[in-house]
């Protein structure tokens, strides 16, 4: 049996970046159980087929580790992650779409669920999820990182690189037709 | 976190949009995934080595089209040479010359022009017709003629 690793002293997301830096793959597993779970609740929000969710996040995390040099702390270390993983998603809906032309909401909706949680999972819930999959990309995170994540405006618009107004004219825009779509 | 400045009317929506993945998301085994990123990142995705991997094409190629510019600006002025050491007399009009003359200097010059030109072995004209020179002088004659030179070159 291997020894086991020593155990991480507790740090903040700054420390453990700094950590994964210099070499210490112990900081980056731990960023990983860290921020997957929201990662993942974002990513299925976003409509993620459960079926590649896994995937997912792992190459959320395997983006934002190859490319945490360009992480400057403009919002906060999730919030980027978020960000890396609507991008991971945009490019699995490209894939997906080069394989089957299909409906985009057909296409990011999981149909490898379990049919009972399906049918446990609120009505209201499945019609959200439906409403977010035909908003504009933008529409859909800003939504997400608002009302999902709890993020204030001005997280969320140094996360999409826009400004905190925009953020909440997209929020805005988007409550609008979910509550049309929903109601 | 949040404020409520968006209205209460949307909290109903956010209190759904907060269950939204939920339980996707407790389903997610962590544990596994963290290891099986950092045995992908072992695999060669470190994030100094990616990144340098990632930039060296863009670095060789910009350094490639410097190369060309500069090469190409170097080869321009090996066969433009006029042009390129581009002196500010040759590019500027024939009158804008003759002006920084002094006019003592430029009625020399201009004196000059009528006289004919004293070469060793040059044939003045009415001297003689082209079938009355040596064999030297028809020789002088054609090396003098520019337009045959190139035609010879």
């Amino acid at each position: 049996m291997p020894p086991a690793e020593p155990a991480l002293a507790p740090a903040g997301d700054a420390q453990l970046i700094a950590a994964w830096q210099a070499g210490d793959e112990r900081a980056a597993a731990e960023l990983v159980r860290r921020h997957a779970r929201a990662v993942a609740r974002f990513l299925a929000g976003a409509g993620a087929p459960e079926a590649d969710l896994d995937d997912l996040v792992q190459e959320t995390f395997i983006r934002a580790f190859r490319a945490v040099a360009s992480f400057r702390s403009q919002c906060q270390f999730r919030t980027w992650l978020l960000t890396i993983g609507g991008n991971a998603l945009k490019d699995l809906g490209r894939r997906l779409a080069r394989r089957r032309v299909v409906p985009l909401d057909e296409r990011l909706e999981s149909k490898d669920g379990d049919p009972h949680e399906r049918t446990v999972a609120g009505e209201t819930e499945e019609r959200l999820r439906r409403g977010l999959t035909r908003l504009p990309r933008m529409q859909r995170e800003v939504f997400l990182l608002r009302a999902q994540q709890g993020l204030e405006y001005g997280e969320i618009a140094a996360a999409l690189d826009t400004t905190p107004g925009a953020a909440r004219v997209h929020y805005h825009h988007a409550v609008k037709r979910l509550k049309e779509w929903l109601t | 976190m949040m404020h409520d400045h968006d209205g209460v009317h949307d909290e109903g929506l956010r209190q759904v949009a907060r269950r939204l993945g939920a339980e996707a998301a407790e389903r997610l085994d962590v544990e596994r995934t963290a290891q099986t990123v950092i045995a992908r990142l072992r695999a060669g995705d470190a994030p100094a080595r990616a990144s340098i991997r990632w930039m060296q094409p863009a670095w060789l190629r910009a350094a490639a089209v410097v190369v060309v510019i500069i090469g190409a600006g170097a080869l321009y002025r090996v066969t433009h040479p006029v042009l390129s050491s581009g002196s500010v007399a040759t590019d500027r009009p024939p009158a804008d010359v003759l002006a920084d003359i002094p006019p003592g200097q430029l009625r020399e010059v201009l004196s000059g022009l009528n006289d004919p030109l004293e070469m060793p072995g040059a044939v003045h004209a009415g001297e003689a017709g082209v079938e009355d020179l040596s064999e030297p002088q028809l020789q002088s004659l054609l090396e003098a003629i520019p337009s045959l030179k190139a035609v010879e070159d």
